[in-house]
């Protein structure tokens, strides 16, 4: 999340708050017509554009790697992207930036549809109640499984994937879903993260 | 209750308190780097910030109230 745009925000809640201040300890400066209107910006306009600065912020940092990672049942999803491994397919998109890599879990399993990021927020908020209220699953699995809209989303209309003989044949059952990327044979080894503890991990700048 | 009972100020300063309250805790909640800073913030934040402003404004209203029954008075 941009720094600038964490600045501007930390200034209108901080603007904010001294204008509440104001009206908490003498709210009968309200009686002039000038105090009426800073009444009005500092007790709904700014606290409105605080709350929209605010969850604007929630949204963009929880599509970051780091967020997704710093919960405790995410930690091995994480390290498989660094598995020194090409048929690894999560760490081969992160290690060649085939994704961005500070958002890699997201670029991946985003909803792209027009309430995709609504939907992934609730899907997040259901994860987080199993993390802390019930029992997460082991191992865990994405409910409907994975959707090839997820890869075809970028890889639909690249010359390197269209060309591909093995692609062209099966496209149509691509796209309808019926046939699954991850079907054994094909891209079937994604974070496999019960393997983790038996394979070499590539570390950046080594 | 009437809204007249309360008062304006008492009504601005709930308001106030109610809106500071919940600007704290986004702070606190952008301070934060943890999954549940989210569910701080949109379940508890936002609730106290939107509840000031809808305090405020019914204190708006009550000004509106207050206006109306001066001019039926006189």
């Amino acid at each position: 999340v941009g720094g600038a745009v964490i600045a501007m925000l930390v200034v209108q809640i901080v603007l904010s708050i001294i204008l509440a201040s104001i009206f908490l300890i003498r709210p009968s400066v309200t009686s002039a017509t000038a105090w009426k209107i800073l009444a009005f910006i500092g007790l709904c306009a700014l606290p409105f554009l605080c709350i929209v600065g605010g969850m604007n912020t929630h949204m963009q940092r929880s599509e970051q790697t780091q967020f997704c990672i710093s919960c405790h049942a995410m930690v091995p999803y994480g390290q498989s992207l660094y598995v020194d491994d090409p048929s690894y397919l999560p760490a081969q998109h992160f290690q060649n930036h085939r994704v961005p890599a500070d958002m890699a879990c997201y670029a991946c399993h985003a909803d792209y549809s027009i309430y995709g990021p609504l939907k992934d927020k609730m899907r997040g908020l259901t994860r987080i109640y199993m993390q802390y209220v019930s029992t997460p699953p082991n191992p865990i699995r994405i409910p409907g499984g994975y959707q090839n809209g997820q890869c075809l989303h970028c890889h639909l209309g690249a010359r390197s994937f269209e060309e591909n003989q093995i692609h062209a044949a099966v496209m149509d059952s691509l796209k309808s879903n019926q046939m699954s990327c991850l079907t054994s044979g094909c891209h079937d080894t994604a974070h496999n993260v019960a393997q983790l503890s038996h394979v070499k991990f590539w570390r950046p700048g080594q | 209750m009437r809204l007249s009972e309360i008062g304006m100020g008492r009504l601005l300063r709930v308001s106030s308190a109610l809106i500071i309250l919940g600007l704290v805790v986004e702070i606190v909640s952008l301070v934060w780097y943890h999954p549940l800073s989210f569910v701080l913030f949109a379940f508890v934040g936002i609730s106290l910030i939107g509840l000031g402003i809808l305090v405020y404004l019914i204190s708006l209203a009550f000004v509106a109230t207050r206006s109306t029954e001066n001019r039926n008075s006189t």
